[in-house]
């Protein structure tokens, strides 16, 4: 029986859906078997992220509706061996699947994979309540802005009412010279606020968004910073200790490591 | 031994103790062990003790006093109900909004107001007005 991790942040445009692609890939690169989950039924973007747009033919709402089986939904993933995919509708919305649906369906997929990862919409309403009724751990993922930590710790409250305790924190978007500059909010200030423990920091990189338009996945760019955030966040799900990663790269050193290449 | 330890509870002069009761606005109060997240709200007719923090976008209305072991970053209302002797108290005071009675008031735009110690806000000479906690307990 795997593992069910839902992602989420209550707050739109923070990186669910990159962080779940590369926490899938991730994982999947390292051998386990991975399922994703795309739980923002009608906007769905998982599989755009992953490039498997084109191979959807049943979807999250044919299977809960028992119009096809479990296995007949599964997408494989292009790149990554032991990575699946379950697309979420594109037709229908939130109100198509229950929460009791929900369970189910993770608890049948769970059966098949070592890590279950469902991608949460943004929003406290059904499609959130949805996303989590199935999931046995959660990933809250803000960047270092108010609104988007006010937004975390709405979640995280939620989070507990709905027995899900301990949420683990991913700081998105992370800008190391703002932070020192003291124009945007630091590691700390967020942690203050939010009391749980930190799973990884990923900084801001351009790279992503180029990456994500082609269908691929920056975890798997041996050079990509945060690239190496999110390897370093896949360690610490498998449960090793990983250091933080020195998220300043001004310094005239990695600088100079920069440019011959070593990183 | 048992007598003795029996003995020690309940120590204090009679005289001092009905004097700690009457000091207390109302002497109905809800201890509350977690952190107030954001969207999290108490209601209470009554003192509200909160051990832990009351975040951004928290909510905490009581009809008497707000004492809050932890940081004040949200919304406190004390003497909902019009008692304007109510006070709060915090280990750190830094409120969106803080409400006495009918008195609304916000920190100021510019300066950081806090230092990192407890503070207590009161009315006083109609005023909110917030002090450094001191434990001898003049007010």
């Amino acid at each position: 029986m795997g593992e069910v991790i839902v992602v989420t942040s209550g707050k739109g445009g923070v990186g669910k859906t990159t962080t779940t692609a590369n926490l899938g890939v991730g994982l999947a690169a390292l051998g386990h078997k991975v399922a994703l989950i795309d739980a923002d039924i009608g906007l769905r973007n998982l599989d755009v992220l992953l490039g498997l747009e084109n191979r959807i033919v049943y979807d999250l709402t044919d299977v809960t509706g028992g119009r096809c089986r479990l296995k007949q939904a599964l997408i494989k993933d292009k790149h990554c061996e032991g990575l699946h995919l379950l697309p979420a509708s594109q037709t229908k919305d939130k109100t198509a699947v229950s929460p009791e649906e929900m369970k189910k369906l993770c608890q049948d997929v769970a059966q098949e994979f070592e890590y279950v990862i469902v991608d949460c919409p943004a929003g406290i309403e059904q499609g959130f309540r949805n996303a989590i009724a199935g999931a046995d751990k959660a990933i809250v993922v803000t960047t270092p802005e108010v609104a988007a930590v006010r937004d975390a710790d709405r979640i995280i409250g939620l989070l507990e009412a709905a027995e899900l305790r301990n949420p683990k924190l991913v700081i998105n978007r992370f800008r190391y010279k703002m932070v020192q500059q003291k124009d945007m909010m630091s590691i700390e200030d967020i942690i203050d606020i939010l009391a749980v423990d930190l799973l990884g920091v990923v900084p801001e990189d351009e790279q992503v968004v180029v990456s994500t338009n082609k269908g691929e996945s920056v975890v798997q760019d041996e050079r990509s910073r945060s690239g190496q955030a999110f390897r370093n966040i896949v360690q610490r799900i498998k449960g090793e200790a990983v250091p933080l990663m020195n998220l300043n790269q001004n310094g005239m050193l990695s600088k100079l490591r920069r440019i011959i290449g070593l990183k | 031994m048992a007598s003795e330890a029996k003995k020690e509870t309940t120590s204090l002069p009679e005289k001092e103790l009905s004097e700690i009761k009457s000091n207390f606005i109302d002497s109905n109060t809800i201890l509350v062990q977690r952190t107030l997240r954001a969207g999290q709200k108490i209601h209470f007719n009554g003192n509200v003790v909160i051990l832990g923090d009351v975040n951004p976008g928290a909510e905490v209305v009581a009809a008497g006093n707000i004492i809050v072991m932890g940081n004040v970053r949200g919304v406190v209302h004390a003497g909902a109900e019009g008692n304007t002797q109510a006070m709060v108290m915090a280990f750190r005071l830094q409120p969106i909004q803080l409400r006495i009675a009918s008195h609304i008031t916000r920190p100021p735009d510019e300066e950081e107001m806090s230092g990192a110690y407890p503070e207590v806000a009161h009315i006083k000479d109609g005023v909110v007005t917030i002090e450094a906690f001191s434990a001898s307990g003049e007010r």
